[in-house]
């Protein structure tokens, strides 16, 4: 125990024990290069079905680096490239045969700035439905309805869906988002620095809907707050300078971490 | 929280997964079409450049095959005898766009130092505004005002002001011989300064703007008047974004036709004086191909034509390497 | 101190220089539209937009070549813009850090201030010459051919500044890349894009020099695009050029007719542009 007196952050409620849960995303010696900079290295981590992964570590660690493997957003740009292993049930979506569109629609994202499509707010929401659906018209509401319930904004829109999606406050934004993600029906949502944008309040209101959400989906968290990586998680991974230091229960690492970094950082003796 | 119950929990089922499949594969098709096309679109501008330049050589063979080099040193432009040489419209387009960019080049650096450094912010939007009207007006508008209205006026009042007071000085006064005819190469020369001020005005606006205040503060700090700020520090932190201005003004002064054909007076041949009339290339090719008859005649226009985009070419492609220099130092 | 005092008369005379510059670029700009104004709206009438040209000497008006330029400039438009928007889309979407996409822009910015005239010799090269004779349709390419620049650069300029994070947050629900274009990225920046379209159709609504041997006259009524046809800017020219008082009023009426709608495009242009800006 460190001499410095430090407060534990509240510890979320966790479910014991790894054993027997299937893991629904295995990373295994994963690099990750931006051009000849290698910014990944060697990374081996689960994620669980069902249950709330955060990762956490000091800026540049990689963890957004990490999350975006995952839905192999870095696709989109040149210069990027990952080795090693990721896999989703069981299938390596790194391997070039991979369909990506259908990958990120089985892994949904919500960023960390919140981006609605400029369109109203119930075509932000059935334009992905649509995409792969055709639905008449009662249903597809049906199911606008259902997303925006899910991502608990229903109440508050139900009355202006034909409103510019853009016209919502930043925490409302945000929801909106993660209904959009949510209608397309994903089997994990990775969240990258969700509330970094928002006020205190729309936190709140985000991290109840997480909790809520892990029920039907595999969740990876990235945050700069560990303390509400202690609420919301029920398994942590710190990263520092592209290396995974240490994973296990959440309470555990908050409370007893094994690694030395681990406990300074979460300390705060660096960030 | 509202607890929906929502058929099959929000997990796909296996056949949702097949069907989504599907829909992908049949999305793809049209994906891969869609990002040819645009490829295809972008190859287009390529050729279009390319198809000028073939097109343009091509036309002009008979010509320069005919009179090889004495079509750039000749100054004889005679249809009948079928004798043509291009060093009376190239003289006359050089010699407009650079009595153009002699006038536009100080009063646009001067006015752009007026709306960064010393204009009241109020005032500001309305002149940029004024600015891009003038910009924006067709250049036949500024042809026929300066037929109607600019040429009577230099003719009666300045020109021969100018004609008294260069008239007898040694060398000078050759520039200023003969009777004022009101039109003629400078006034084309001027009207075409009125042309490219507007360009040469917003680039080097813009530029300005971009400095850093941190950097004029400095300078403003040690005591410096605006003047030296402007001189001193702006100018050579903008030195690339100016020149390439200036360049992109004079590959519109090199190739505007209308409002110089308008008071050019259109005579084929080199004349020491300012006040005489001459032609340029995009004035010789506007007045007379419609009327070119015979094969030689038409080549040797379009020949005229080629060495016009040859020249802007090479000045425009130097304006865009110095402003991607100069995006490349800001870091765009 | 001597140097100071210097330092301060320099001073004073640059900035009132910097005022006199103002002054004078201004007063030129107020010189040419109020004459425009006077002249041309002294023969401004009714008639200018029922009757057609006529010859010397007889009243008349502007109907065939207004129609002609309209008739022109919207085929120019429906030609280039697409065209415009489709290679536009390329170099800021799936080729924005190729080096086609870089030699392509390079090309296109020296496309835009090449001189218009010859591009008129370029379309009579390729379409005039081998069809024998002059066309509307020759006209029209040659317009097409001045709008693709334009419409290549701002669809260019407004799709690099959708934020990535929009296309990420499209990606990230599945979208194919052709639709995330066309469903979130053309729709975020629309208001941008119809400037430019707006911005080229001001643009080559005054161009005379490529119509000059490609189109070139009609004192007719014609809207047959196979062979001349009649449009303002030429008209002007010709009736400018000629002796015949008559005449020249005409010009000045379709110079000011010009005038007012490259004045009234660029004033819609601008207001979408600020709207969307306060959006």
């Amino acid at each position: 125990m460190s001499a410095v007196a430090y407060t534990t952050p509240a510890v979320g409620h966790s479910r014991p024990g790894t054993e027997g849960l299937p893991e629904k995303i295995s990373v295994r010696n994963l690099d990750f290069f931006y051009g000849d900079n290698r910014a990944l290295k060697d990374i081996s981590v689960p994620l669980f079905q069902g249950r709330v992964t955060a990762f956490i570590g000091p800026s540049g660690c990689g963890k957004s680096t990490l999350l975006r493997v995952l839905n192999r957003m870095y696709d989109l740009y040149p210069n990027q490239r990952a080795s090693g292993h990721v896999t989703l049930d069981g299938e390596d979506i790194l391997a070039p045969s991979q369909d990506l569109n259908l990958l990120r629609a089985k892994v949904g994202m919500v960023f960390q700035k919140p981006t609605p499509f400029p369109m109203t707010i119930y075509e932000n929401i059935a334009f992905g439905i649509r995409l792969y659906e055709k639905l008449p018209k009662s249903e597809l509401d049906d199911r606008v309805r259902d997303a925006l319930v899910r991502a608990a904004l229903w109440e508050e829109v139900k009355n202006k869906l034909g409103a510019s999606g853009l016209s919502l406050s930043g925490g409302q934004q945000q929801r909106l988002c993660i209904a959009r993600t949510v209608a397309v029906k994903p089997e994990v949502i990775l969240f990258d620095e969700p509330c970094s944008a928002l006020d205190p309040i729309s936190t709140a209101k985000i991290e109840e809907l997480i909790s809520e959400l892990k029920d039907d989906y595999t969740i990876a968290i990235v945050t700069h707050n560990m303390q509400q990586a202690a609420r919301v998680s029920d398994y942590t991974a710190f990263m520092y300078l592209g290396e995974l230091i240490e994973f296990g229960d959440t309470s555990k690492i908050f409370t007893s971490p094994d690694d030395r970094r681990t406990q300074d950082y979460i300390t705060g003796r660096f960030g | 929280m509202v607890d929906v119950a929502f058929e099959g929990g929000s997990a796909m089922t296996v056949r949702d997964q097949a069907d989504r499949a599907q829909v992908l594969q049949r999305l793809r098709i049209g994906d891969i079409a869609f990002r040819h096309l645009t490829r295809a679109a972008a190859i287009v501008v390529l050729l279009i450049l390319g198809g000028i330049i073939v097109s343009l050589v091509i036309g002009a063979w008979p010509a320069l095959e005919k009179f090889g080099f004495r079509f750039l040193t000749s100054e004889v432009w005679n249809p009948v005898t079928e004798k043509f040489g291009a060093i009376a419209p190239v003289y006359g387009t050089l010699v407009t766009s650079l009595i153009a960019m002699l006038i536009a080049v100080p009063v646009g650096l001067f006015i752009a130092m007026f709306l960064t450094e010393l204009c009241p912010l109020w005032l500001r939007r309305p002149i940029g505004i004024a600015i891009e009207l003038l910009a924006g007006i067709p250049s036949i508008i500024y042809g026929i005002w300066g037929l109607f209205v600019f040429a009577p006026f230099l003719q009666q009042h300045v020109q021969p002001f100018l004609i008294d007071t260069f008239g007898n000085v040694p060398v000078l006064g050759n520039l200023f011989a003969g009777p004022p005819y009101g039109i003629g190469v400078l006034t084309a020369g001027l009207i075409l300064a009125i042309m490219v001020l507007p360009f040469i005005t917003s680039i080097s606006r813009d530029v300005f703007e971009a400095v850093p205040p941190v950097l004029k503060e400095a300078a403003y700090g040690l005591g410096s008047t605006t003047w030296e700020v402007s001189r001193y520090v702006v100018l050579p932190y903008t030195r690339v974004g100016v020149i390439g201005g200036v360049m992109l003004g004079l590959g519109r002064a090199l190739g505007e036709t209308m409002a110089v054909t308008f008071v050019i007076g259109n005579a084929h041949r080199v004349s020491p004086s300012l006040l005489a009339p001459g032609t340029t290339i995009s004035a010789t090719i506007a007045n007379e191909f419609t009327e070119a008859v015979g094969d030689l005649y038409t080549s040797s226009l379009v020949a005229l034509g080629l060495i016009l985009f040859v020249i802007t070419f090479i000045v425009l492609a130097f304006a865009r390497l110095m402003l991607m220099r100069l995006n490349a130092r800001v870091g765009a | 101190m001597a140097l100071y005092e210097t330092r301060r008369r320099r001073n004073a005379l640059a900035k009132s220089m910097a005022v006199a510059a103002t002054i004078f670029g201004l007063t030129w700009l107020v010189l040419i539209l109020a004459v425009l104004l006077w002249e041309g709206f002294s023969g401004l009438s009714l008639a200018v937009f029922t009757q057609m040209t006529p010859p010397p000497g007889s009243a008349g008006g502007l109907l065939n070549p207004i129609a002609g330029s309209l008739v022109m400039t919207t085929i120019a438009v429906a030609i280039g813009t697409p065209l415009g928007i489709l290679a536009g889309t390329y170099m800021a979407e799936y080729g924005r850090y190729d080096k086609l996409a870089f030699v392509v822009r390079f090309i296109n910015d020296i496309l835009l201030s090449a001189p218009s005239i010859v591009i008129g010799l370029f379309i009579y090269e390729v379409m005039v010459a081998q069809m024998g004779h002059f066309s509307g349709w020759a006209g029209a390419v040659s317009l097409a051919v001045i709008v693709v620049p334009v419409v290549v650069r701002t669809t260019e300029d407004m799709l690099i500044l959708v934020p990535d994070t929009l296309r990420e947050a499209a990606a990230s629900i599945g979208l194919p890349r052709s639709l995330m274009i066309r469903k979130v990225a053309y729709r975020a920046a629309r208001a941008g894009m119809v400037t430019g379209v707006l911005l080229a159709v001001a643009r080559i609504s005054g161009e005379t020099a490529p119509l000059l041997f490609t189109a070139l006259n009609n004192q007719f009524w014609s809207l047959d695009l196979n062979a001349p046809v009649a449009s303002l800017p030429v008209v002007i020219f010709q009736f400018a050029l000629s002796p015949y008082k008559d005449w020249q009023q005409l010009a000045w009426t379709g110079a000011l007719i010009i005038t007012l709608a490259v004045l009234a495009l660029s004033i819609i242009a601008r207001s979408l542009a600020s709207a969307r800006k306060s959006s």
